[in-house]
């Protein structure tokens, strides 16, 4: 069957996605640790609750506070560890900590990175998670020697793990499901944009068929794209429309993709309708890019990649989500093609009865 | 202490779509996903039955 292969890599593709995206685990990580201020000079015992993690002896839990690199320019961590760890259950620790009188001045303040390693398990942070409160009123010089404590030989969690981030959590795995969404728009309008130009140049009404379905299909997954945000906005960003750029600009983006159609609509020749939506088409796509790509980026934005954000990488997509992310882009685009396919072959059949109808 | 448990525990009863790390929020977006895909099956099915309907008129 001729043309049918990339169909079916489509399913494969989406079928991978959709295991390894939903049966990858994540890393254990800390999901939050009690008490949250510590004053210096005291000791104090705090409770760890941990995510995924599967802690079990005592005496191969190590925990530290690190604060940092301190401004001075000597190559040490800054870091106490606890005096003794206490495993409650395979989610909770207790770690003990004596936190020295005086504190180094480090860049960054004194909030306190709280660090578990867990062996077999692996590493987990929880940044600025404690404030240590300095002391009033110390005499003497600082004296500094608990805090050079090192942290080292952390351990790797084993296997196929996706990153644990705090606040996210499970849902990271939405960037294979909304994030490809996107991409995959972007890759089907920009297919739409070089029918238009085709379609053009030729006059062939086949093309304009193609473009026209291309662009209804990416605006379907635009549709998509925007409430699948707004549902995982809703869980992290607190609500679902923050009046985010990002947001603002991509239903912008989808409104002129939107009149597109109703341009179409509203010109009765189909010549017309075809030539007009084709110039219309192109200056779609030359405003999508910016609204998606470029203004979100210069402004502050909750989405990554803007502001002072990083992009995709990092500890946002690690190589392993990267395996999924991938296929799930080139997945969605090709069902995305699929659908538009259906849709362009119906409207030359379409076309071909009115040929008909009208010789007869 | 026990106050910090308590907090602990308080902080670790979320409501349903925040439970088990907030993956019911991935089971919502794949169903919206899957939703508007049966909306694309859907409308080229109309489709499709419209031209059936004009062949068999003109037969």
């Amino acid at each position: 069957m001729k043309g049918l292969w990339w169909k079916l890599l489509a399913m494969a593709l989406l079928l991978y996605v959709f295991i390894a995206g939903l049966l990858v685990p994540l890393k254990p990580g800390i999901r939050a640790a009690e008490p949250r201020v510590i004053a210096a000079g005291t000791t104090a015992t705090l409770t760890i609750e941990g995510y995924n993690t599967g802690f079990s002896e005592s005496e191969n839990v190590r925990a530290w506070l690190r604060l940092g690199t301190p401004g001075s320019g000597e190559a040490v961590d800054t870091a106490i560890r606890a005096t003794s760890i206490r495993v409650l259950d395979a989610q909770r620790v207790e770690a003990s900590f004596s936190v020295p009188e005086h504190l180094p001045n480090v860049r960054g303040g004194s909030r306190a990175t709280l660090i578990v390693d867990d062996p077999g398990e692996g590493a987990f942070v929880l940044p600025s998670a404690i404030q240590l409160t300095p002391k009033p009123d110390l005499a003497g010089p600082p004296d500094l020697t608990p805090w050079l404590t090192r942290v080292r030989d952390l351990s790797e969690t084993p296997g196929m793990t996706y990153p644990y981030r705090g606040l996210l959590g499970e849902t990271i795995r939405n960037q294979y499901f909304h994030v490809s969404l996107w991409f995959a728009l972007m890759l089907l309008m920009l297919a739409a944009a070089v029918y238009a130009v085709r379609y053009l140049l030729s006059g062939d009404p086949a093309l304009d068929r193609k473009s026209e379905a291309l662009t209804r299909v990416g605006l379907g997954f635009g549709v998509l794209g925007l409430l699948t945000g707004m549902v995982w906005a809703n869980y992290t960003w607190g609500k679902p429309w923050s009046g985010d750029v990002k947001q603002n600009m991509t239903a912008i983006a989808l409104l002129i993709y939107a009149a597109y159609f109703v341009l179409r609509g509203s010109l009765n020749s189909e010549q017309q309708a075809a030539r007009v939506g084709g110039a219309y088409n192109v200056f779609a796509f030359l405003m999508l890019v910016p609204l998606l790509y470029v203004i979100p980026r210069m402004r502050d934005s909750l989405h990554p990649g803007a502001g002072g954000n990083p992009g995709f990488g990092g500890e946002d997509l690690d190589n392993t989500m990267r395996m999924v992310f991938y296929p799930g882009i080139i997945g969605m685009t090709l069902l995305g093609l699929w659908i538009a396919q259906l849709w362009w072959r119906s409207a030359a059949l379409r076309a071909r009865l009115q040929e008909r109808a009208r010789r007869l | 202490m026990l106050d910090s448990l308590t907090g602990l525990f308080l902080q670790a009863q979320p409501d349903f779509m925040r439970s088990v790390g907030k993956i019911y929020v991935v089971v919502a977006v794949i169903v919206i996903v899957l939703l508007g895909l049966f909306a694309f099956v859907w409308l080229v099915d109309r489709r499709l039955t419209k031209l059936e309907d004009q062949i068999n008129d003109h037969e």
